[in-house]
């Protein structure tokens, strides 16, 4: 996959936790490839899910974003990064293109 | 029950907070126009209803607050920025619910500061950040369940405290799983249970279920229930949000449906703790719940309790409620529902009572709905911070917390003062009895029951708001509040300046009486009450008084003569002003701009029956001394063993309406308590209105509830609604009784046609003092004396009063006494004038235009009698009384002839009396001369 692949992919994901978060516009609240999910954004357990779902619905089951989760432990849910969230699209998504 | 744990916080000062109003975005963005320099220390600036708060502001903070104020985008919460030009708690229907969260996987609260501040211990079990209760899953201590159980509670039940104390008020309660033991508590549907009693009664850990994991599954319910199909072995047991249902069943079972789901890329996650509560599976081992269940006091919510069993308030029945109780152990939490169910019923700002997660299933639930959460404690910063930011995010809503409570060095609380003082109540009763056990038992417990009592008024209206909306003005624009000055001024309290107190003397007197001092005008409690809200409002141009706590009733203020009355204002905090009405009365008056939300009216009680006196009868009959001007009670509608129902009319005289209150108490006393019907205020501890008075004529609903009724005290709630809709809550209003018996209730009807004394066969007089207080004994000598009188009772010694009052009482019975027998009319006491021209020797005449015959008169006293006779003057035989003390079995003859020195045949009586009922037992010896009248009826009956 390439850098610029990658930055496609660090942009969808901005959208939709954009969506998540409802913002209208994303310039109102940074969302930076080293944001936490929890302490950066605010999100909660609860929005996980929808990001899954809306993780899912872009790039097909194969991004399983409840699978990656409950390989974690709990601590390390809560410094859940954007960047890591975008490596691990990122990386189902070149499973894919391997296979 | 949601997984994701906090991260550990840091420790900081305490945050600042930016707060600025304005009328509208583009105001707003004029207030953030400036340097960041002069916005980051924080403060407060301009009025208005558009409103924008930060917590502990940035440079980043301010940037994106001027973005969104720009572009007028409604902001909750995010990087600790509040925004909305469409506050949510403005309108009729907003309103705002605590939420007591249940367990979660994470439990961090950070309470020691919060605990200081309240001034009371930190809550037991409710172990602050540090204790690491996370990331264990199925750690197995299954043991200290119960104890995190009552450490969650009690955290609630301290924030719920806390909040209050911030005068950010719930019109509702709710919980997630055991979190709504908080809210029964909360609304004070168990009376007096604390939270360790609660504990203490209930053994949760013998109520767990081992070997039943629950499986959060983030997803809606019909999704799960579908997979359920043919699994008899997993139940729902929470229907927590849109998207995100809990399922409940053996280890093994839980495990294999997490892992379906997730395969189907579902978010799961196995909780690190076991109960089985919510599901039929419990019911084993519910025995000896059910039988503790039945040992705890259940009563009706104070502030609406909603129940997630049933999405829906609480019953009120106390078997139905423990029904409820159990079945929530058994039946899944339906937190979804309930939380459209509560937006449906106007709420619009839930707080969540302790650290966690719950306020994200509301969001969850009411993404489509604008509506805010806020948690009031969290894990990532001290308990003071984060009830900084409920603060803000209130005020931005349009609520008005008391930010100077939330000042770095505002005092901690005292807790224990608003408990009775044991030592101050020497045989408490009742009510009063309670708080004091209370008190010793438990101050902080003893601190949540008065704040309990202080929100008693809020039942379930404001969730029904969407049906009965009040008459609640909704101003233009919410201005930030005045600061209220501390003010003194002088009023002027005559019957010229306010002739209605004409209509509202203590004394009777004749028609034309010239002597206005004579007719003790005193202004109303309520009319004070109603001086002391005006003070209180002049003292902050702009905001209204929503209610009146604390009113101390010290002293009558008497209007004639007039006089002038130094009144007070000295601002306690933001919204509320203490003021003082010279030494007569005091009040805490609050100020703001929205009246208190609506509560429901009070139902018709049903063993309600007629009255026996009409509101006419009770004016005709005398029953309240209150002239015209204060007749507002038009029609009395009802009256049962423990309340009273009655119309009253808004007319226009200061305090008229309340006075008109106190009048319907007056009613039930005069039907159920007819042998001591008189009452005053002394206390009340709570008004609140909830609507302006309407104007002139209208006709207004009064309900009175007797709430404890000791020896000197009779405590009442009431409530005045207008068309059905409560306009006027009142709880706590003490009045005190004064000593009274069947002759003393006749004179304060119709003094003029009756005596206190009582006519004896021999026909003397006699009067016992039989008032056990001062205040009762003057409330006579102001009936019974006119101007001049009163002045000598004065300058008498304080020990010589009452024997100086019962003589000329009883004089001045005997002449009018006389006088009847004589064919006058009505007289009043103040009409005969009595002198002491030599010690012993008095002297009657009439005074302002009553002219009486040359009468002779003797008086005697003895302890706490006294005796009088009268006869025309100028008679051949001396006219003597003599009363004195005398030992059991005394020889009747020979006390009376060492009375006087007189022989028999000069006429001398003697009679042996008792002291009357409820005086020390006493016999006396009464001996006086009869008159040549008297003699020969005597003499032509033998």
């Amino acid at each position: 996959m390439t850098p610029a692949q990658k930055t496609a992919v660090l942009e969808e994901v901005r959208g939709i936790l954009a969506e998540v978060l409802e913002l209208s516009d994303v310039d109102d609240i940074e969302i930076e490839p080293d944001s936490l999910l929890t302490d950066d954004l605010g999100l909660e357990s609860i929005d996980l899910v929808s990001i899954g779902a809306m993780l899912t619905e872009r790039y097909g089951e194969k991004v399983n974003l409840a699978a990656f989760l409950a390989e974690k432990d709990l601590d390390e849910v809560i410094r859940l990064t954007v960047g890591e969230l975008v490596d691990f699209v990122v990386s189902k998504l070149a499973d894919t293109t391997v296979a | 029950m949601i997984g994701m744990p906090s991260p550990t916080p840091a420790v900081l000062r305490p945050d600042s907070m930016l707060r600025l109003a304005a009328r509208d975005t583009a105001g707003l963005s004029a207030l953030l126009d400036v340097p960041d320099e002069e916005l980051l220390a924080g403060g407060v600036k301009g009025d208005g209803g558009c409103r924008l708060g930060i917590v502990a502001p940035t440079p980043k903070r301010l940037g994106l607050a001027r973005k969104l104020v720009a572009k007028g985008r409604s902001w909750r919460g995010r990087n600790d920025i509040w925004f909305t030009a469409r506050p949510l708690l403005a309108g009729t229907t907003g309103g705002i619910a605590f939420l007591f969260p249940g367990l979660e996987a994470d439990f961090a609260p950070n309470m020691a500061d919060v605990a200081a501040w309240l001034g009371v211990e930190p809550p037991v079990g409710g172990s602050d950040s540090g204790d690491d209760h996370s990331g264990d899953q199925h750690s197995g201590d299954q043991h200290s369940l119960g104890r995190h159980a009552e450490g969650v509670i009690a955290v609630g039940r301290m924030l719920d405290t806390a909040l209050r104390r911030l005068h950010i008020r719930p019109a509702a309660l709710a919980g997630h799983s055991v979190g709504e033991w908080s809210a029964m508590l909360g609304g004070n549907m168990m009376g007096q249970t604390s939270v360790s009693d609660l504990f203490g009664r209930i053994d949760m850990d013998a109520l767990l279920l081992h070997g039943y994991d629950f499986g959060v599954i983030g997803c809606p319910v019909d999704r799960v229930t579908a997979d359920l199909a043919g699994r008899p072995e997993l139940v729902i047991s929470h229907e927590n949000s849109t998207n995100q249902t809990v399922v409940c069943g053996p280890s093994k079972a839980v495990a294999e449906l997490v892992a379906r789901f997730r395969s189907r890329a579902v978010i799961c996650q196995v909780l690190p703790f076991q109960s089985g509560f919510h599901t039929p599976m419990l019911r084993r081992n519910l025995g000896r719940f059910e039988a503790e269940v039945r040992t705890l006091p259940m009563r009706a919510a104070d502030i609406p309790v909603w129940s997630a069993t049933i999405a829906a308030p609480f019953p009120g029945d106390p078997r139905a409620i423990r029904e409820l109780f159990v079945r929530h152990l058994l039946e899944p939490v339906r937190f979804r529902e309930l939380a459209l169910a509560m937006y449906e019923s106007g709420i619009r700002v839930f707080v969540q009572n302790g650290p966690g997660q719950l306020g994200s299933l509301v969001d969850d639930t009411l993404r489509d709905h604008e509506h805010l959460t806020i948690a009031a404690n969290s894990a990532h910063r001290p308990g003071l911070d984060q009830l900084r930011r409920v603060a803000t995010a209130v005020w931005v809503e349009g609520g008005e917390p008391d930010f100077a409570r939330l000042e770095p060095d505002a005092r901690p609380i005292e807790v224990t003062a608003a408990a009775p003082a044991p030592a101050q109540a020497p045989a408490p009763a009742g009510v009063f009895a309670e708080l004091t056990e209370l008190a010793t038992r438990f101050p902080a417990v003893a601190e949540l029951n008065t704040l309990m009592r202080d929100v008693a008024e809020s039942v379930t209206a404001v969730l029904r708001a969407s049906e009965a909306q009040p008459a609640q003005p909704v101003p233009a624009f919410r201005l930030i509040e005045p600061e209220p000055a501390r003010t003194e001024r002088l009023l002027h309290v005559s019957t010229r300046t306010m002739p209605y107190l004409l209509d509202h003397c203590l004394a009777a007197q004749p028609p034309g009486w010239p002597d206005e001092t004579d007719r003790r005008p005193i202004m109303p409690a309520t009319t004070m009450i109603h001086h002391m809200i005006a003070a209180a409002e002049r003292s902050a141009p702009g905001l209204r008084a929503i209610g009146v706590d604390d009113v101390h009733l010290h002293r009558w203020l008497v209007a004639a003569p007039a006089r002038d009355v130094v009144v007070r204002t000295e601002p306690l905090d933001t919204g509320r002003v203490r003021v003082r009405l010279g030494e007569h009365a005091e009040a805490v008056v609050l100020l703001g701009r929205t009246y208190e939300p609506p509560v429901t009216a009070w139902p018709v009680d049903s063993a309600e029956r007629p009255t026996a006196l009409t509101a006419q009868d009770i004016y005709e009959q005398r029953w309240m001394f209150h002239g015209p001007r204060f007749q507002v009670m038009t029609r009395s509608l009802g009256i049962w063993r423990t309340g009273v129902r009655a119309e009253l009319e808004v007319v226009d005289v200061p305090g008229s309406l309340l006075d008109g209150v106190g009048q319907v108490l007056g009613q039930w006393l005069a039907e159920f308590e007819a042998h001591r019907p008189i009452a005053f205020p002394a206390r009340i501890n709570r008004i609140r209105f909830h609507a302006p008075l309407p104007p002139t004529g209208t006709r207004l609903g009064c309900t009175v509830r007797i709430r404890d009724i000791v020896r000197d005290l009779v405590e009442a709630d009431m409530q005045v609604s207008h068309g059905g809709r409560p306009l006027v809550s009142i709880s706590g209003w003490q009045d005190v009784r004064l000593d009274s018996d069947r002759s003393g209730g006749a004179v304060n009807r119709f003094i003029e046609l009756s005596t206190l004394s009582e006519q004896r066969p021999g026909g003397w007089w006699l009067l016992a003092d039989r008032w056990t207080s001062l205040a009762a004994r003057e409330l006579y000598m102001y009936k019974y004396l006119a101007a001049a009188e009163r002045d000598e009772y004065f300058a008498c010694a304080p020990r010589e009063r009452r024997h100086w009052l019962l003589r000329r009482m009883v004089i001045k019975d005997a002449v009018r006494g006389w006088l009847w027998d004589d064919g006058a009319g009505p007289l009043f006491p103040a009409e005969i004038a009595v002198f002491e021209d030599a010690p012993g020797r008095f002297l009657v005449s009439g005074r302002h235009g009553l002219r009486l015959p040359s009468l002779s008169v003797a008086v005697s006293c003895c302890q706490e009698i006294a005796a009088a006779v009268v006869r025309p003057a100028g008679g051949q035989r001396p006219v003597r009384i003599h009363a004195a003390e005398v030992a059991p079995g005394v020889d009747l003859d020979r006390a009376a002839a060492a009375a006087f020195d007189l022989a028999p045949e000069q006429g001398v009586r003697a009679e042996l009396i008792d002291n009357p009922d409820g005086l020390p037992s006493r016999q006396y010896v009464v001996a006086w001369t009869v008159g040549a009248r008297q003699q020969k009826q005597e003499d032509s009956t033998r």
